[in-house]
């Protein structure tokens, strides 16, 4: 169970490393084209109007599949900042309920979080949204990526409030502030 | 009534903060409780329930192009962290500086400004300055209190000097040309160079005893050589910061050329490694989606904070008490830098955004030349105890505490002070270089 989690939250980094590595991809592409057409510009006068259709929108949803997919795998990698100034201070008692219930706290609102996102999916879906742009993407396929990654993020406080109950010993999850400076 | 049901709301901000929940969640939390005082909105139920303008309002905060540029920007951060640039900026800049008062000390400085404008980050601006720099400088006896000082405080630059992370976080949330908040931060930042070092070049003629013996004089042959490894990264800022003044780039586009450029770097140096790849792209990937989500809940909470109508009676109690702009930002000032003492700088930007930013502008308040402000204020607390980021990382790279090495950096703390009375008195410094930009 410990193994299956972990690459699971480890799964969804790389996809969000994926969608990260396409945005750079896509710009620079884009950035390509651009200065093909001022070479042409320059050669002929006249632009050929290169352009990836669509391509700001692309990368915006890029953007956003990076953001959620990666939300559990940088929790345990203790990369979510925090205030642990007053944690720090707690007997270890104290500190293991605080954390206990920020961990609670998490997941509950992770969960009314991902219900209501995937509701926004869904509405999307049978209301047949597509983007604006100049190539009609269904709006619920990248809305789906926020689904997905929140609930993956959900499953994950859920498993840092678990472990931290059981065992005492807060969960990378809990990495205090000193650990960004690293 | 208004206003004591808004100050409820920052009350229980700092409540979730302080107990250690994490920074997005606390913004989220808060958002979610403004919408139960100030709305009739229900948590569940079908149209119109909290949860649907937390859907939508997220879903609108975090596809944006934008904000793209920030995981770019961390990415070639990233990648020039982990690359020998760390070993170049000493040896490159070390020749140069011998003869001037202060000697090396200036490596510290000028290094930490050529890093920080391929870094948007000051804790990254720190360590891969000062893992070289100190054992350098220690070596050759100078004072350890100006070692640790000039690094502590010129590390704060990478925060000012484009691309800065935070200017992309405040331009994002409140919806600003990055391009033109880039802009505003070069000046600035070449001015608390300048200050950094004549205020060093000052202490090192008072204190000549303090300062080791003047090394050999080099060739000019000989400085051009050691420090030919330093061109392509000058070409690096150039191409980045200049493109985007120029026009032809928007940040985004700089930002991706500027990944390919610091990869094309690495690669001629030949430390392109598949394990560099992974490490700088993962941690890009943490960074990035840590500050996305931040982002995400402040957008949420600043569509709370509007309902609670917080911001709007503050910016009616500001205009009534016909403060003058100057007394504003000085009694700001004194609350950032306390904030900051608690908190890491993204979150006193997107707090500061949602509500102080309308006061801020009520008052007549330029909002581009406020991130400068902001973004100076902000480094001052990158120096502070007991929440420095600063101080954090040269007490791993050192062993010192972190309350001495805070002592050592208050003369740069006191600096930056100056540079923010600088631009306050000279608002050019920062939106000179904007305005030059073609709307």
């Amino acid at each position: 169970m410990r193994k299956a989690l972990d690459t699971l939250y480890r799964a969804s980094g790389i996809v969000a490393a994926v969608f990260l590595l396409a945005i750079a991809v896509t710009v620079l592409i884009q950035v390509g084209l651009n200065i093909l057409d001022r070479i042409a510009v320059a050669l002929t006068g006249t632009a050929v109007g290169l352009t990836l259709p669509s391509y700001a929108e692309f990368t915006g949803y890029f953007l956003t599949a990076s953001t959620f997919f990666a939300g559990a795998y940088a929790l345990k990698a203790g990369a979510h900042i925090r205030v642990t100034l007053v944690l720090q201070r707690l007997s270890p008692e104290a500190r293991r309920r605080s954390e206990l219930v920020c961990a609670v706290i998490g997941a509950v609102f992770a969960a009314y979080f991902t219900g209501w996102v995937g509701l926004l999916a869904w509405e999307s879906w049978v209301f047949g949204d597509v983007s604006p742009g100049i190539v009609p993407v269904p709006i619920w396929i990248p809305q789906l990526s926020m689904v997905i990654g929140l609930l993956i993020l959900t499953i994950a406080l859920i498993d840092e409030a678990v472990v931290i109950a059981r065992s005492g010993t807060p969960g990378r999850g809990a990495a205090c502030d000193d650990d960004l400076a690293r | 009534m208004e206003i004591i049901a808004g100050l409820v709301l920052v009350a229980c901000l700092f409540l979730l903060l302080g107990a250690g929940l994490w920074v997005t969640l606390s913004l989220f939390a808060t958002g979610a409780l403004g919408f139960l005082l100030f709305t009739d909105k229900p948590l569940f139920g079908g149209f119109g329930a909290i949860g649907q303008t937390l859907a939508s309002t997220v879903w609108g905060a975090s596809n944006s192009w934008a904000l793209a540029a920030l995981p770019l920007f961390i990415w070639m951060g990233e990648i020039l962290f982990r690359s020998r640039l760390s070993d170049d900026l000493f040896s490159g800049l070390a020749p140069w500086l011998g003869r001037l008062p202060g000697s090396l000390l200036h490596v510290n400085i000028l290094g930490c400004g050529i890093f920080a404008a391929v870094s948007g980050s000051s804790a990254a601006t720190c360590v891969t300055v000062g893992k070289m720099s100190v054992p350098e400088l220690q070596a050759r006896g100078f004072d350890d209190r100006m070692i640790l000082g000039t690094l502590a405080g010129s590390g704060t630059l990478g925060l000012l000097i484009p691309p800065s992370i935070i200017l992309i976080v405040y331009g994002v949330a409140i919806e600003e040309s990055i391009a033109r908040l880039f802009l505003a931060g070069v000046g600035p930042g070449i001015m608390m160079l300048t200050l950094f070092m004549g205020f060093v070049a000052l202490w090192a003629l008072f204190n000549r005893t303090k300062m080791p013996a003047v090394e050999e004089r080099l060739p000019l042959a000989e400085k051009l050589s050691r420090s030919r490894r330093l061109i392509p990264v000058v070409l690096l800022i150039g191409g980045v910061i200049g493109s985007i003044y120029v026009g032809v780039a928007s940040p985004t586009d700089a930002a991706a050329v500027g990944v390919l450029l610091a990869l094309g770097l690495v690669w001629s140096q030949g430390d392109l490694s598949r394990a560099l790849m992974v490490e700088s792209l993962m941690g890009a990937t943490r960074t990035s989606c840590m500050i996305a989500f931040i982002l995400a809940g402040a957008a949420f909470l600043t569509v709370a904070m509007g309902f609670s109508g917080l911001p709007r009676a503050l910016a009616g109690w500001i205009g009534s008490l016909e403060l003058s702009p100057y007394a504003l930002l000085a009694a700001l000032t004194v609350f950032f830098v306390v904030l900051g003492c608690f908190l890491d700088g993204i979150s006193v930007v997107v707090l500061t955004t949602a509500v102080i930013v309308p006061m801020v502008e009520a008052v007549g308040i330029d909002r581009i030349w406020f991130g400068i402000f902001l973004v100076l204020v902000v480094e001052m607390s990158q120096i502070t105890p007991p929440v420095g980021f600063n101080l954090f990382v040269i007490q791993g790279m050192t062993g010192q505490s972190v309350l001495a090495i805070a002592r050592h950096a208050l003369p740069f703390f006191l600096l930056l002070l100056v540079g923010v009375v600088l631009i306050t008195l000279f608002p050019g410094i920062a939106v000179w270089l904007p305005n030059q930009m073609g709307r």
